[in-house]
């Protein structure tokens, strides 16, 4: 028994030890240094209490970035949703070339994001895009759409968002709807329920968990989304209108050198989660339990 | 009832080629500009296939910038950042289920809350320790970034796998005169294989797609990895339309063709724990 746990402990030993050095102290370390004046390179510190956190309470910088994470996260989430959840239903039926389409669906989730950023700035390019063109060409719009200035780059970010990121919904609930047992509709058929009357009374309630786990999953992940924010509009020009707190953080850190205002926003993010997510599980209580 | 069968086979079908052109048609656009001369890219209206394709674009991305340099860092760092997980997940997950200890389920679930940090929520104390490390601006600095994010999943997956392999398979072997090592690898592992390939997956494309760490950590030119890399190329001057697509399409290439070959295997992998992103 006791050589069975020095073995247990030593075969975790390299997980823990790189889990707990470059993800649990980090963490430490950061509360620690959000209390602190300090320079991103250079080893100058000084304590300065919750001064960070209160100047972050007056800043709109703050404030633009919270709101617009909030827009992006929901606008995303919601688009992802809308546009995952159909797809999978629809992958859900047998048809010729289905396989092949669910493989062709992951596309977008798996190239990298620089990737769907090029490809996305090339198609709403303003003066050369496919879009643009075939918005004028059919006649939607008179002017070529403005697609990465100031007006529409909010959308332009949730476009390439939602494409790069709705596969994550339908292989998720693509894996919940092959698991529903076929009886299920069988006796909601003979009941005389059509089409929409089973999604509603067998889909819906038999995918409740797994929607629960999706939203929660992809809100967060959303919320603290970087990369894709940041390579739409680095941290100059437009940036300013889908700056979102992780960029901002970013730019804190790394742009005005401010590692202590960075960690503090990196502690506020962290606490913003942690308290949506406790609100979330109380709402839901009923699809957390089951 | 023959006509609505026939209306419903219709919209399944209708649903299908809208569900293919989102998910293909951007990249079809992405091969079609990067094989176009540059007349052609900026012509109205723009064609959908190239007239008169060539690789042009695709001789100067090579010839012209650092592009192979990212290339060959890419795959370095991925590859090893694979290798290295599998290692480390597997000893971890073998420890996790076959050895009980007390903590044992308490540790577990420390490692799946660490799985709940967003790399840039923790990418400045990062970033100062590596730096006082002495890592700054190396792979391994990167190796080990992407093995740490990907260890919680990782785990956790393996966990699962491990679990379900009958630890009478093993007992048979370990009975039969093997070693403990040989019955691993011979029984359990082939078991889990699988589980391996899901956790090579998520990994390489965990890896091969990041751009902060990499932004973060690497400072010199030939160091850099290909998200960071492009993403300077494509800051740098006019952009060269052709170029870039022609960069999107030689990133993807090894993505999909790694994915495609392993496919098979990552839906039970993917429905055992979803993938982060």
């Amino acid at each position: 028994m006791r050589k069975s746990a020095l073995a247990g402990w030593l075969l975790l030993a390299p997980s823990l030890a790189l889990l707990g050095g470059l993800v649990l102290f980090p963490i430490l370390y950061n509360a620690w240094l959000s209390l602190f004046d300090k320079h991103a390179f250079l080893p100058v510190q000084s304590f300065v209490g919750l001064k960070h956190y209160v100047y972050f309470a007056h800043d709109e910088e703050f404030w633009n970035s919270f709101r617009h994470g909030l827009i992006y996260a929901a606008a995303t989430l919601v688009l992802q949703l809308a546009v995952g959840i159909p797809a999978a239903l629809l992958l859900n039926e047998g048809f010729r070339g289905r396989n092949l389409l669910r493989g062709v669906v992951l596309f977008p989730y798996v190239i990298p994001t620089i990737v769907a950023i090029i490809l996305w700035k090339w198609l709403l390019n303003d003066s050369y895009g496919l879009v643009n063109h075939w918005l004028v060409a059919g006649r939607v719009t008179d002017a070529p759409v403005a697609w990465l200035g100031k007006d529409w780059i909010m959308t332009s970010l949730v476009i390439t968002s939602v494409w790069q990121f709705f596969p994550f919904v339908v292989v998720t609930y693509l894996a919940r709807l092959q698991t529903i047992a076929p009886e299920l509709y069988e006796a909601a058929t003979v009941d005389g329920a059509g089409a929409g009357r089973r999604f509603l009374h067998v889909t819906l309630p038999q995918t409740a968990s797994v929607l629960f786990v999706i939203v929660l999953l992809r809100s967060i992940w959303m919320f603290t989304k970087f990369d894709t924010v940041w390579l739409m509009a680095g941290d100059g020009g437009v940036s300013r209108y889908i700056r979102t707190l992780p960029v901002y953080a970013y730019a804190r850190s790394f742009t005005y050198l401010q590692a202590g205002m960075g960690a503090a926003l990196a502690v506020i993010m962290f606490l913003i989660l942690i308290l949506a997510t406790a609100a979330y599980f109380r709402v839901f209580r009923h699809e957390a339990l089951s | 009832m023959s006509t609505r069968h026939r209306a419903r086979r219709l919209g399944l079908y209708a649903g299908a080629v809208v569900l293919a052109l989102v998910g293909a048609f951007p990249l079809f656009w992405m091969l079609s500009t990067s094989l176009k001369p540059s007349g052609e890219i900026f012509a109205t209206p723009p064609g959908l296939i190239p007239t008169r394709p060539t690789l042009d674009n695709f001789w100067r991305l090579f010839t012209e910038t650092s592009f192979l340099t990212y290339f060959r860092n890419s795959a370095t760092v991925a590859l090893t950042a694979v290798l290295l997980t599998l290692a480390v997940s597997s000893l971890g997950a073998y420890g996790l289920t076959r050895f009980s200890f007390r903590g044992r389920d308490q540790v577990a679930g420390l490692i799946l809350t660490t799985y709940m940090f967003a790399p840039v929520m923790i990418i400045i104390p990062f970033y100062i320790l590596v730096k006082q490390l002495g890592l700054v601006n190396t792979h391994l600095a990167l190796v080990l970034s992407y093995t740490t994010f990907c260890l919680p999943f990782c785990l956790w997956l393996l966990r699962a796998f491990f679990q379900s392999i009958p630890l009478e398979l093993e007992e048979a072997a370990l009975v039969d005169g093997a070693g403990r090592g040989r019955a691993v690898w011979h029984v359990v592992l082939p078991l889990a294989l699988p589980g391996l390939i899901a956790t090579a997956i998520f990994t390489f494309i965990l890896a091969y797609n990041d751009f902060l760490f990499s932004m973060v950590l690497i400072t010199s030119e030939e160091l850099k990895t290909l998200p960071v890399g492009v993403n300077d190329l494509f800051n740098a001057t006019i952009v060269d339309w052709g170029m870039i697509m022609a960069a999107g399409v030689m990133i993807t290439a090894p993505a999909v063709v790694f994915f495609a070959a392993v496919q098979r295997y990552l839906v039970q992998g993917w429905g055992a724990g979803g993938v982060k992103g």
